[in-house]
């Protein structure tokens, strides 16, 4: 080959070593977490464990809890973002009163009530529950939730003979929350969840106004989220403005999505793949670098207050 | 000197990461951020040397295409440490869960068989092996296009909702399979 270093071939050079060296530089930036933790340190609303050197987090009965820290620094809210970090990151403009739910389709006595109604208490008498919670994604974490069964809630509605199914709708506010206008994603919103009458009247079945004490969580599905402890996380819906009683089973934002890969029921059966993953255990997080592997149990462990709901072959219920 | 700023660059995200590991700055999954970059720059590296040539070409620069073996080793390194990574922290290095996936699920199948693909790369890559095989080491090379293209699968399967980065990805690798086909890439000089 001649060598001729012409200028063009001299600018070319040029180009191509600025390209590799900018591209090296750019791995400083691209891998993100250069400063993550110096700016999680310094976040003043969080004072519980972060990291294993901490004792581990008790609740009052003496229960280990997944920190508050890793709960609300990693979530799963396409609504503000696909990157675990987005919801905690994007959610801060979010405006969380007022809040009004609706309740409609077949039900005696439909209308809008505002949330603190809902509520029926001061926030701080609601009953705190901890959960286990079991994201279709194979990791879980333990939390305690603050809120009141759902049947509470229902019941004032008095739903009709012939509802069989009860669909809740998230807030659909593109505005406040940049995951619902990228054109990178294939959900449709707003976000719709449903369950069965029968699932939803169940006594676990918790209407949450907060977690660790804290209503001010827009990450986590606050001012209103349904917690469905025995089922994959996405079947508790978050943001719920609005509650409709059906006959006809609902359209579910995953399950119509991709129906192969996130069953109606969702039940956590560890015996039952997902398709591109196994689920016969989870990557329990209790903390930031605190990640311990555990068997996953059917109904995550609820079974004996919800098997009952599910009789014949678990595959029914995927 | 070029050489050593080359491996220094290339070493680089690993350096970066592991001293982000060390200090507890992967956020709260460090075990999905040490899996996802890992292998986010496996295919960045993939995607650098088989832009090699085309760069040396265009910039009649065929200094450049000396690095072409370092590049190839490091992704090597990097699919690797991917590998371990997935294998320790979703499968607990238990074998017989490995081979459960591997037959189980396409996204483990083909990330592993690229991951073969590279090993066998990098077993022959040293001038001995180059100069036994003679002109069989260049078709065994071009394997590395395979590598490429399983990887780029294996990639967008992880799609769960948002495809921007994925899609990206798989067009890069497109173009360079589309530049290879369409012609033979330039010998080196």
């Amino acid at each position: 080959m001649a060598r001729t270093t012409d200028e063009t071939t001299y600018r070319r050079r040029r180009f191509i070593a600025g390209a590799l060296g900018l591209g090296t530089l750019g791995t400083f930036s691209a891998l993100r977490y250069g400063d993550g933790v110096v700016a999680a340190k310094e976040d003043d609303t969080v004072t519980v464990a972060k990291t294993t050197q901490d004792p581990p987090l008790l609740n009052s009965a003496g229960a280990r809890l997944t920190t508050k820290y890793a709960a609300t620094h990693y979530n799963n809210a396409y609504e503000f973002g696909w990157d675990k970090t987005d919801p905690y990151r994007e959610s801060g403009a979010f405006q969380l009163r007022p809040w009004a739910v609706t309740f409609d389709g077949l039900c005696a006595r439909p209308g809008t009530f505002d949330l603190d109604d809902l509520m029926g208490m001061p926030f701080s008498h609601l009953e705190e529950r901890v959960y286990d919670f079991r994201c279709v994604e194979a990791w879980s974490m333990v939390i305690p939730y603050n809120g009141r069964p759902l049947s509470d809630i229902l019941r004032v509605v008095e739903p009709l003979a012939s509802a069989r199914y009860v669909a809740f709708t998230s807030v659909l506010r593109p505005d406040q929350m940049p995951g619902q206008v990228s054109a990178f994603s294939t959900l449709g919103w707003p976000y719709v969840e449903a369950l069965t009458l029968e699932e939803a009247m169940h006594p676990l079945t918790f209407a949450t106004f907060g977690v660790y004490g804290d209503q001010a969580l827009p990450q986590n599905g606050m001012p209103l989220r349904i917690t469905v402890p025995w089922k994959y996380g996405f079947k508790s819906p978050k943001f719920i403005v609005r509650i409709t009683f059906t006959e006809e089973r609902p359209k579910a934002t995953w399950h119509h999505e991709n129906s192969r890969e996130y069953g109606w029921y969702s039940n956590v059966y560890p015996e039952i793949s997902h398709p591109r993953w196994s689920q016969a255990s989870e990557r329990r997080i209790w903390g930031e670098g605190d990640i311990e592997r555990i068997p996953s149990r059917p109904y995550n462990g609820y079974g004996k207050q919800v098997a009952h709901l599910y009789p014949g072959a678990a595959q029914q219920y995927r | 000197m070029i050489r050593l700023i080359v491996h220094l660059a290339l070493a680089a995200p690993a350096v970066i990461l592991a001293l982000a590991w060390q200090r507890q700055a992967l956020g709260v999954d460090f075990q999905k951020a040490l899996i996802f970059e890992s292998g986010i720059w496996t295919f960045n590296l993939l995607l650098v040397v088989l832009a090699l040539p085309w760069a040396a070409r265009w910039a009649h620069w065929p200094e450049l295409l000396r690095y072409r073996r370092a590049i190839g080793l490091w992704t090597f390194a990097y699919a690797s440490t991917h590998f371990s990574f997935f294998f320790s922290f979703l499968l607990g290095w238990d074998f017989a869960r490995l081979a459960e996936e591997i037959a189980e699920r396409p996204y483990v199948l083909l990330g592993f068989g690229a991951w073969l693909v590279l090993l066998a790369l990098a077993a022959t890559s040293t001038r001995a092996t180059m100069r036994r095989l003679g002109r069989n080491w260049k078709r065994l090379h071009t394997a590395v296009y395979l590598a490429l293209a399983l990887v780029a699968v294996h990639y967008l399967l992880m799609i769960r909702s948002d495809w921007a980065w994925p899609v990206s990805y798989a067009v890069l690798a497109l173009v360079l399979l589309a530049l290879r086909l369409r012609r033979a890439v330039p010998a080196r000089t």
